[in-house]
């Protein structure tokens, strides 16, 4: 409980109406896109401004009250879940897109713009931000660069470190820091700023960001390859990417859910398939009429069924159908244990098989999607949390699983985060001394720990 | 605390599970869109709920407020990759809310005696326009400043006058098409309250036009109000289910019911989800569900008219005309290519298709007396859009869009005219 005084005080920073304690109000923060993790919050504040954020961090650091920053909430790490209560800071009312610049290819955000807003912001001047998670309707620019975002186009484009140029970031004595700035190189110091991208609200709460954008491709291509078995989709993703093609986004889903492709795909192919591939190839016309051309000859050495999509309205069904994947598998039991493994692409097929046997070996359905083309699988056991016999062996299943990933060379969190989904893993994925190193640096940034506690590593 | 039963709820218990939390409903919800909270969009609304059915949370007014807080425009279901129905759980939980706590008044007055009585209803619709002519001075055009009758609906609107005479007086309840124009089919018209009280004169239009392509039209005296405000907005299944009895009635033995009111149309849809609570209702809801066409769908999909059939008053001819798509033409019904198709077709005017012309106008009938200043502000992004298209004028298919496009234009100083799409032709 935080006591009464306290919460005035935030009223008098944020304003009365920025403040919410009832019941209701607290329990619509209590949560995010993960389906087992819940706690409330004992207040909520909404700042418009940095000047309040550090005002509220201040008023947190003094206090020792813990402070859990949010901005859509949809990631699925556990991230923004204020664990120990305390306030959680929502930052979806710091929401102006400041500046977008064609000249200098920036932009200049809040962190409670949408990254739809943005995207379409950025459209209408012809440019673009290539990372695209699936929460793109809701997440906010602010969780993107904590979470370090990636998503489909990422395979050719790189995740969302490579576009920050610029933050600033209040620590949690309420300093305001400007850290980076607009232009591409930048070299003086430390790169401080890169502590914060990705730090999954742990070390501050970023207020501003500075990005670089692209020029938004001038064409597309998307290529649907339907597959008889899973590994040989793998194989003809490493046979691309061996080709020096680099399609924008290769993208895996496997029969779990065919359904969302049903009325796309002719039902014999399907029938018989066990996985698809979604490629699209971007840039200049006559590059994606000619690389286009040979993604197809590649996956016709292996595939059932493959189709270039003749418009864009085509283009736009097969990617709508991809994006409803994580919905449709999560509607499929009722609980699912959802991973974000990434290993180096040669390795794709074997990663695939060796994850498969272990689920038949437990006995649980499993189920893979991703973004194959840069080795970042989602594959999901089905269970139910009720059921204590079915979902032990889930998790032991999902533990082997990431050991497979871990053993080829893998990274235990490709694009979601550590949060508190993925923390019991972080020791046998990380260097101790390097755990140990983090430890020192939140330290030196936040000493009382009131920022995002109980996150990323065990107490 | 003790778990409450929830009767309704418990019947899109499937909707309520299915959610995932994803957070592809955030950034298209006009209420998130204004006001940036998690307990705005439907993603919260969903979470709440699931706790109110847990026992850990309670109908408390801060809940019922939250309830409210959603104009039902659907844009949330149609992004939903698991497919949650999400109005519909929101209109469930809002049916058990008033099963536990009642209407407060004046709507318990208003939805529970007076609508159901079509006849006192236009009475006392008469009484206020009588009133209102006294105590306030007539402004010039069709729009007037004035406090509408009911009550709170006022605050300060610029809504249409109502009618001296009503539909229903003014034309006969059987309109057959003129002397040597053979009858190709005959159809009920259910007029909504608007169209009836309000704007008259877009159903003789509607009447005229369809004698002339050869549909002879039922006005059945017997009809009464769709229930939209009683059981959809208010949760007021039960006497829901007395006009919606009545209606299902008076079409009896009619192939079609058109209507010109998207908002009447999709809730006399949902009778049978709603309201049915016995086998006879459902069977007699369903077979009246089927029945019923937006008038602009009758005339593209049943009628097959041709382009040529489609002609603007001369009084238009030159004009810039845009289109707004009412939520409840586009997603309920799934009518959305038909009006276009007709705008498309008429020569003498210009058409633009405004941006987003089927973003929500922020009326939503009673939640737009609950949240007035949260309804304008979800209009005045509305009206950026018509105003960039230049448009003279903009049709709908819906009077309640049309009073509240009427209302935000003019709040705006704009001078683009709002009519309904039917008002257009000659």
């Amino acid at each position: 409980m935080i006591e009464k005084p306290i919460i005035d005080e935030l009223c008098r920073i944020a304003g009365r109406e920025n403040v919410l304690t009832a019941k209701e109000e607290l329990t619509a923060y209590s949560y995010d896109a993960t389906n087992l993790w819940r706690h409330l919050p004992d207040a909520v504040v909404l700042p418009h401004t940095s000047e309040e954020v550090a005002r509220i961090l201040r008023l947190a650091s003094e206090k020792r009250i813990p402070l859990t920053p949010r901005g859509g909430g949809t990631n699925v790490s556990g991230g923004s879940i204020p664990v120990r209560g305390g306030i959680v800071l929502v930052t979806t009312r710091m929401n102006r897109i400041i500046e977008v610049n064609r000249t200098n290819l920036s932009a200049t955000v809040e962190p409670g713009v949408v990254l739809q807003d943005f995207q379409a912001a950025l459209a209408r001047e012809g440019l673009f931000f290539p990372p695209d998670p699936q929460s793109f309707a809701g997440c906010t620019m602010g969780g993107v660069v904590a979470e370090n975002s990636g998503g489909p186009s990422c395979l050719k484009y790189g995740v969302t470190k490579q576009y920050v140029l610029g933050l600033e970031v209040v620590t949690a004595d309420g300093r305001i820091l400007k850290l980076g700035g607009v232009t591409p190189k930048n070299r003086t110091g430390y790169e401080l700023m890169m502590l914060f991208v990705g730090s999954e609200g742990t070390l501050g709460v970023i207020t501003k960001i500075n990005l670089r954008v692209l020029p938004a491709p001038k064409a597309s291509q998307t290529i649907v390859a339907v597959f008889g078995d899973v590994a040989t989709a793998g194989e003809t993703v490493t046979d691309i990417i061996a080709s020096s093609i680099l399609p924008a986004k290769v993208e895996f889903v496997d029969n779990w859910t065919f359904d969302k492709f049903r009325g796309l795909l002719p039902d014999s192919s399907l029938k018989r398939a066990q996985g698809i591939l979604l490629i699209q190839v971007d840039g200049l016309p006559e590059t994606v009429a000619a690389e286009a051309k040979e993604v197809v000859r590649l996956c016709q050495r292996r595939a059932s069924e493959v189709r270039v999509a003749q418009d864009k309205a085509e283009a736009d069904r097969y990617w709508q159908a991809r994006k409803a994947h994580f919905s449709d598998i999560s509607s499929r039991a009722p609980t699912i244990v959802n991973e974000d493994v990434c290993v180096p692409r040669e390795h794709i097929a074997e990663f695939i098989r060796l994850s498969q046997e272990r689920a038949r070996y437990y006995d649980v359905p499993l189920s893979f999607a991703g973004h194959v083309g840069d080795g970042n699988f989602h594959p999901v056991v089905l269970t139910d949390s009720r059921n204590r016999e079915h979902y032990t062996r889930a998790v032991k299943c999902v533990e082997e699983i990431i050991d497979i990933a871990l053993s080829l060379g893998g990274v235990l969190s490709g694009e979601h985060g550590i949060g508190l989904e993925k923390q019991r893993f972080l020791k046998k994925a990380m260097d101790p001394a390097a755990i140990e190193l983090m430890k020192k640096i939140k330290d030196v940034l936040d000493p009382h720990h009131i920022l995002n506690p109980g996150k990323i590593w065990e107490d | 605390m003790a778990r409450e039963p929830f009767p309704q709820l418990e019947k899109f218990r499937a909707d309520l599970e299915r959610c995932t939390k994803c957070g592809f409903c955030m950034s298209s919800c006009p209420i998130y869109q204004e006001e940036r909270l998690e307990s705005s969009v439907a993603r919260g609304k969903i979470m709440l709920i699931r706790e109110l059915l847990a026992g850990n949370l309670s109908l408390s007014n801060g809940m019922a407020d939250k309830l409210n807080r959603c104009t039902l425009c659907r844009t949330c279901a149609q992004n939903c990759p698991a497919q949650t129905e999400v109005p519909a759980v929101i209109t469930a939980a809002r049916a058990d809310k008033v099963a536990k706590k009642g209407l407060s008044f004046p709507y318990s007055f208003i939805f529970r005696w007076l609508l159901p009585r079509r006849r006192l209803f236009g009475r006392t619709v008469r009484l206020f326009s009588w009133l209102e002519r006294l105590l306030f001075p007539r402004a010039s055009g069709t729009l007037r400043h004035l406090p509408f009758f009911l009550t709170a609906l006022g605050k300060g609107r610029h809504i249409p006058q109502v009618a001296p005479e009503f539909l229903r007086e003014s034309v006969p309840e059987v309109s057959p098409p003129p002397q040597g124009v053979p009858v190709r089919y005959t159809v009920g018209y259910f007029s909504g309250c608007m169209t009836d009280f309000v704007f008259p004169g877009l159903g003789k239009k509607i009447i005229s036009f369809l004698n002339r392509q050869g549909v002879t039209v039922i006005l059945p005296e017997s009809q009464g109000c769709c229930g939209a405000p009683v059981f959809l907005g208010a949760g007021d299944l039960a006497t829901g289910r007395r006009l919606a009895d009545a209606n299902a009635r008076a079409f009896e033995g009619l192939d079609y019911v058109i209507t010109d009111c998207a908002t009447c149309a999709s809730a006399m849809k949902d009778y049978p989800r709603f309201l049915a609570d016995t086998k006879e209702r459902e069977e007699s809801y369903r077979s009246f569900a089927m029945k019923i066409r937006d008038i602009t769908e009758f005339l593209v999909d049943i009628m097959k008219l041709p382009p040529e059939a489609f002609r603007a008053s001369p009084e238009f001819h030159g004009k810039t005309v845009t289109w707004h798509e009412p939520c409840h033409l586009g997603r309920y019904l799934g009518v959305k290519e038909q009006p276009r198709r007709i705008l498309k077709a008429l020569k003498d005017i210009k058409y633009v298709e405004m941006p987003e012309a089927d973003r929500c106008c922020g009326m939503a009938g009673t939640f737009s007396i609950h949240f007035y200043e949260l309804s304008r502000k979800i209009a005045a992004k509305k009206v950026a859009a018509i105003t960039a298209t230049g448009a003279d004028i903009v049709v709908t298919g819906c009077p309640g869009c049309q009073v509240q496009l009427a209302d935000s234009l003019a709040l705006q100083g704009s001078n683009t005219r709002v009519m309904h799409i039917m008002e257009l032709l000659e």
